[in-house]
């Protein structure tokens, strides 16, 4: 038996010479990096051979991450990060509590090599 | 008319406990926590049901991760007004157990800079993808709660407070 859901999505798309990479949904298994492995291994691999010139990070539709789903988002950036020394955009929920303090956190925004690549667009939950 | 200054004003509270704790084998989080968002969503902003989603979540895990009588009880108490979201969660722990946790909520409660523990913490424990240890600090850092520990044997009594203002 089981209850509830835990449903996650990323999806990445190119348009035109820029990346967009999105999350949606839930994290909350146990350990997601189990279900997302080839995932991360395959979008790593794919975004070594695009040509792209900015990127950008949509976290909107990720409704919740409990804190076992830290590690997996943290992947999943760092992939972005250090395979296109390109500018990045988040689109990120200005009232929700985790993309505002915690999502900077895992984008590691305090180093300054990824500060200054970065800037954050906030909008409003509809 | 009912306006959403009078929904900020309502009381609910909601008492679950479960026994024995060996057959939660449902994501027994996920579906307290969905619930109580979308009850507590009714009557308050959305950030304040997110956050009661995620504390119930962080405390529930943990203390199913902590449990040590299978045969025993968990339960967990929430209260919303119009001034407090209060999450409490019971279960059965050693005296051990307790003053480990006792230890690390203490930690939370007194570093000079939350925000640096809980990236500290994450960066720490992502090296060896360690589970756990990073849901208290996350609920001080980034949910703004409030956290207390008693132990009434053979029961660990976890308390979160987040006081409610300028939400909207």
């Amino acid at each position: 038996m089981d209850g509830g859901t835990s449903v996650f999505t990323s999806v990445a798309k190119i348009d035109g010479k820029k990346m967009i990479l999105s999350f949606s949904g839930v994290i909350r298994v146990d350990n997601p990096y189990k279900h997302l492995e080839s995932y991360v291994n395959d979008l790593d691999e794919e975004i070594r051979k695009t040509v792209v010139e900015n990127i950008e990070l949509d976290f909107r539709e990720l409704n919740f991450c409990n804190s076992n789903g830290f590690y997996v988002i943290m992947d999943l950036i760092e992939i972005i990060y250090d395979s296109k020394d390109v500018p990045v955009i988040v689109n990120r929920l200005k009232d929700d509590d985790w993309q505002q303090e915690t999502l900077p956190i895992l984008l590691n925004i305090d180093e300054p090599e990824i500060n200054d690549r970065t800037s954050f667009k906030e909008f409003t939950e509809l | 008319m009912i306006t959403e200054e009078d929904l900020q004003k309502t009381n609910i509270s909601f008492n679950y406990t479960i026994a024995p704790v060996k057959n939660i084998i449902c994501d027994l989080s996920a579906i307290i926590g969905n619930f109580c968002e979308e009850a507590i969503g009714s009557f308050y902003p959305r950030k304040v049901s997110k956050k009661a989603n995620i504390v119930i979540t962080e405390l529930l895990n943990n203390a199913l991760e902590n449990c040590n009588d299978d045969d025993s009880k968990i339960g967990l108490k929430l209260h919303v007004d119009e001034g407090n979201l209060i999450v409490r969660v019971v279960n059965p722990v050693v005296k051990e157990q307790y003053e480990n946790v006792r230890a690390h909520v203490d930690r939370i409660n007194s570093v000079d800079n939350i925000r640096t523990l809980l990236r500290e913490t994450i960066l720490e424990r992502r090296k060896d993808r360690l589970k756990g240890g990073l849901g208290l600090i996350r609920l001080v850092a980034e949910n703004k709660f409030k956290l207390s520990v008693e132990y009434k044997k053979p029961f660990l009594i976890v308390e979160s407070q987040y006081v409610l203002g300028g939400e909207n």
